[in-house]
């Protein structure tokens, strides 16, 4: 208080000081005055004014207020209020102990505050323990459940394999069944096959057995009726037929002497039996009884009997002999004769007939009549492609050498095979009567050459060469061979021996003897035809070729005609090539008529027909006019 | 020069005046009161800056007990809507520091003071002081140049006693047109202290510089609106003329007064009250 009423004093003095300065006269307008004596008047005033009124309790009240906020905070805190004395009398000394007591206060205070901080470090130690704790343990259960997955996609894949598996299984099963029904129907369907093809060949042999029956039945018809008719005709008239030709067209030649081959033979057949053997299919001609009867009797053995051979048949025709074969000129008949290539074509030596034979393993037979060939029967019973064919020298049979290394006998009139002459390893290329009655000479492939007897249908004789046997003729005394090796063979008919050999050009394809034994003609693949003289056994043989001419096969065939005139042989070209032999030159060639290799050839006994056949089916019938 | 009248203004802006205030004996208390200390701003307003005494009060009283706090010193209230550098000047200049002001709670003189309820009547009251105060020296039209957001600034510089922030709006105020020399009119009010209420304050129309182009000073401003206040030669001062607390000298140009030594409300408050007798 004392330093209060100083200040009064202060500011009691201070008017004081200002008044004197206040009775000097104010100037009008101030104008002549500096601004600096009122303006430092005032600023000092100001601050005299400051020091005393603000800067002497500023301090003061500031510590005032500070112990005023301190005692309202302890009496809000201490339930004891302190006994202040009346305001005004002594509140220092209060405030003092005041502060002494609040002093101790917040010393108790701070002891809680650090007691429970401490407290929350220990909480929050434990939270921190149990957070961590939380972490492991949601760690573990991410692993687990990690693992969890793993283990449940492992289940799916191998669930899934599982039903793959299955699938494929099913799948399998299916197949497999599908498979054993098919197997079934197929068991059941090669029953069906087999049972039908069975029925087929039945059916086959069936018709065969009535197809034949009818034949027979058929011939025997027209026989009955020409016999009948006949024997009203024609009672007179009993000829010794020795001689007789038949009336057909064929051989202009008449009362020959006999062949040669067979003459010592004839004298003795003639002194017991004198007929003329029958042509089947011409009965007008038929005009002695005798005739009939024996007809009648050869149907009666043949009934009676199988043989192959009888007395009767025994007898051996007489030769005919060709005066003077025609060259051809003109094709009378083109026909599609085979379902497949023709391999061999022949005239009976009786001259009505044809037969040919190829791969499809029938020899069909033709007559040849007014300019025409027209079929007259199939033989078949070949199991494979025929490659020769002879007609015996009495027209009755028919000798053909097969692919099937069998040689195959047919009566004329059966289409079966009467004999089958098999012992060949490889396919028989010729077959040929042998001029040793009942016996039949077979060339095949394999290098052998087979006697056979008919009688028993058994090899007699087996000769080998070793050398492809392309064909072979029989003569009086003697088998010729031709080879592939280039070499004509000649063999003695009854020794087993080769007598001699005679070397061709090359390959031999086909050999042919004249109709007087004399001369033989060989083809060579290297395209010429050779012509031997077989009486002089030498080595002169006389060389035919022509331009264009070329061998088509190895088993082309090239004949002589039946005068010895003429060779004739069917070249690759299509063309049938004909020389003249006594002037050594081409007489004529035939194109055209073939569209392909002519395989074989064959000249009618009398001279009148030439028949060319080919690789394609065709027949073709040639003549002169 | 600038720099004095810069440091006249802060010196004028941060004038304090130590003040105890006491609860008036007769409010009824739970506990003894203390008295309360506190510098109070020469340039706000008591309601504005009582809110701690309010609070210190409040804690011995009752809810129930408690109506509109208002001042009173030795019997007079003290009117809120003066600057308190006013009221001390006028009142209790020349008496013993800190300036005892004795706080009531009941029996609200209605027929002396204003009612103050909230702070935005005593911005309302500011702004029209200022706004008043612009009239006179530019005809408005400076603060009505002004935007909301300027006199938002004047206000809020002095509630949380900025300085700064506050001149730098006030001093489009303190501009004049030079060749005018100074403001239309000086807004002034003069304070008398032992007159009654028929006249609080002396407030007229004045220019700062005289037709010829003189400027007028304070003496020139109390001879033709106060001349009483004016001690002529001879006699013995009767009156001290005091702006913020001291005296100037009575040659002291009204215009820079005006400009310096005004209120933030921009009035120059001149408060004459009688010599103290030693």
């Amino acid at each position: 208080m004392a330093a209060v009423t100083a200040n009064a004093r202060g500011v009691v003095t201070d008017p004081a000081g200002v008044s004197p300065r206040d009775s000097r006269p104010p100037a009008p307008g101030a104008g002549g005055r500096s601004a600096e004596s009122w303006k430092g008047h005032i600023i000092r005033e100001l601050k005299h004014r400051d020091l005393s009124q603000h800067a002497m309790f500023q301090d003061l009240i500031r510590f005032y207020t500070q112990l005023l906020e301190k005692t309202s905070l302890t009496k809000g805190l201490l339930s004891s209020s302190a006994r202040r004395p009346p305001a005004g009398s002594a509140p220092l000394s209060s405030l003092l102990q005041q502060s002494i007591q609040l002093k101790k206060t917040t010393g108790e205070l701070a002891y809680q505050v650090v007691e429970l901080q401490q407290q929350i470090k220990i909480k929050d130690s434990v939270l921190e323990e149990q957070h961590a704790r939380l972490l492991q343990e949601r760690r573990c259960l991410s692993r687990v459940s990690d693992a969890h997955q793993e283990l449940r996609a492992q289940v799916e894949q191998v669930q899934g394999q599982n039903t793959a598996l299955k699938v494929e299984y099913d799948a399998l099963l299916e197949r497999q069944r599908a498979a054993e029904a098919k197997l079934r129907q197929e068991t059941v369907r090669g029953e069906e096959l087999l049972a039908k093809v069975m029925k087929r060949k039945n059916q086959a042999a069936a018709r065969m057995n009535s197809h034949n029956e009818r034949r027979s039945r058929a011939r025997e018809a027209t026989l009955q009726a020409a016999a009948r008719s006949k024997v009203n005709l024609d009672r007179s008239a009993v000829h010794p037929l020795s001689s007789t030709s038949p009336s057909s067209g064929f051989s202009n030649s008449s009362s020959a002497p006999s062949s040669r081959s067979t003459s010592p033979k004839n004298e003795k057949r003639d002194a017991s039996m004198e007929r003329k053997p029958m042509r089947l299919v011409r009965s007008a001609s038929v005009t002695s009884p005798r005739i009939l009867t024996s007809i009648k009797e050869l149907f009666d053995r043949k009934r009676r009997g199988h043989s192959v051979c009888s007395q009767e048949e025994d007898l051996v025709s007489p030769v005919r002999i060709c005066v003077s074969a025609r060259v051809p000129a003109r094709a009378l008949q083109v026909l599609d004769a085979h379902e497949q290539d023709i391999n061999a074509v022949r005239f009976s030596s009786s001259s009505d007939l044809l037969a040919t034979g190829g791969t499809d393993k029938v020899i069909k037979l033709w007559e040849v009549r007014a300019g025409l060939l027209t079929h007259r029967g199939t033989l078949d019973g070949s199991t494979e492609g025929i490659t020769c064919i002879e007609f015996d020298p009495m027209g009755f049979r028919i000798l053909a050498a097969s692919y099937s290394k069998a040689a195959m006998l047919w009566q004329l009139g059966d289409s079966v095979p009467k004999v089958t002459l098999t012992g060949h390893s490889r396919k028989v290329t010729a077959a040929r009567f042998s001029s040793i009655l009942h016996q039949v000479v077979t060339g095949s492939a394999d290098g052998s050459i087979r006697l056979w007897d008919l009688r028993r249908a058994a090899c007699l004789q087996s000769r080998n060469v070793a050398k492809y046997c392309s064909d072979l003729v029989c003569s009086e005394n003697c088998i010729i061979s031709g080879h592939y090796d280039g070499q004509i063979r000649v063999w003695d008919s009854r020794a087993a021996s080769c007598v001699q050999v005679l070397p061709a050009q090359g390959k031999v394809t086909s050999l042919d003897l004249s109709s007087d034994h004399r001369q033989l003609l060989s083809c060579c693949r290297d395209d010429c035809l050779q012509l031997f003289d077989l009486r002089r056994w030498s080595n002169e043989r006389v060389t035919f070729r022509a331009d264009g001419f070329k061998c088509g096969s190895d088993s082309t065939k090239a004949v002589i005609s039946p005068d010895c005139c003429y060779l004739a042989a069917g070249s690759a070209d299509g063309a049938v090539y004909i020389w003249n032999v006594s002037t050594g030159k081409l007489e004529t060639r035939l194109p055209d008529k073939h569209s392909s290799s002519i395989s074989a050839v064959s000249w009618s006994l009398s001279g009148e027909y030439f028949v060319s056949v080919d690789k394609s089916k065709r027949a073709v019938l040639w003549s002169d006019m | 020069i600038m720099a004095d009248d810069k440091d006249v203004l802060r010196d004028v802006w941060f004038g304090r005046i130590p003040t105890c205030f006491t609860l008036n004996q007769d409010e009824v208390t739970e506990r003894e009161a203390e008295a309360y200390y506190l510098l109070l701003p020469r340039v706000s307003y008591l309601t504005l800056v009582t809110d701690k005494v309010k609070k210190h009060f409040l804690k011995v009283m009752r809810a129930e007990d408690v109506e509109e706090m208002w001042f009173e010193y030795e019997g007079t209230p003290l009117k809120w809507h003066y600057p308190i550098g006013v009221l001390f000047d006028l009142h209790a200049s020349n008496s013993v520091l800190p300036w005892s002001i004795t706080v009531h709670f009941k029996n609200f003189p209605d027929r002396d003071l204003l009612h103050c309820p909230s702070s935005s009547v005593i911005e309302a009251h500011f702004m029209s002081s200022i706004k008043e105060a612009d009239a006179l020296k530019h005809k408005s039209q400076v603060v009505n140049d002004m935007q909301k957001k300027d006199h938002k600034q004047l206000w809020m510089g002095l509630q949380n006693d900025k300085f700064d922030q506050f001149w730098a709006m006030n001093r489009k105020l303190m501009e004049y047109p030079t060749e005018e020399g100074g403001f239309r009119y000086i807004p002034f009010r003069i304070y008398q202290a032992m007159t009654g209420n028929d006249r609080p304050f002396i407030q007229k129309l004045f220019r700062p510089v005289s037709p010829e182009g003189n400027a007028y000073t304070l003496g020139d401003l109390l001879k033709e609106m106060y001349p009483a206040a004016i001690t002529n030669d001879g006699e013995q001062k009767r009156y001290q003329v005091v702006i913020h607390g001291i005296e100037p000298l009575l040659e002291t140009p009204l215009q820079w007064l005006s400009e310096h030594l005004s209120h933030p409300d921009n009035f120059l408050h001149i408060c004459v009250v009688p010599t103290p007798s030693d």
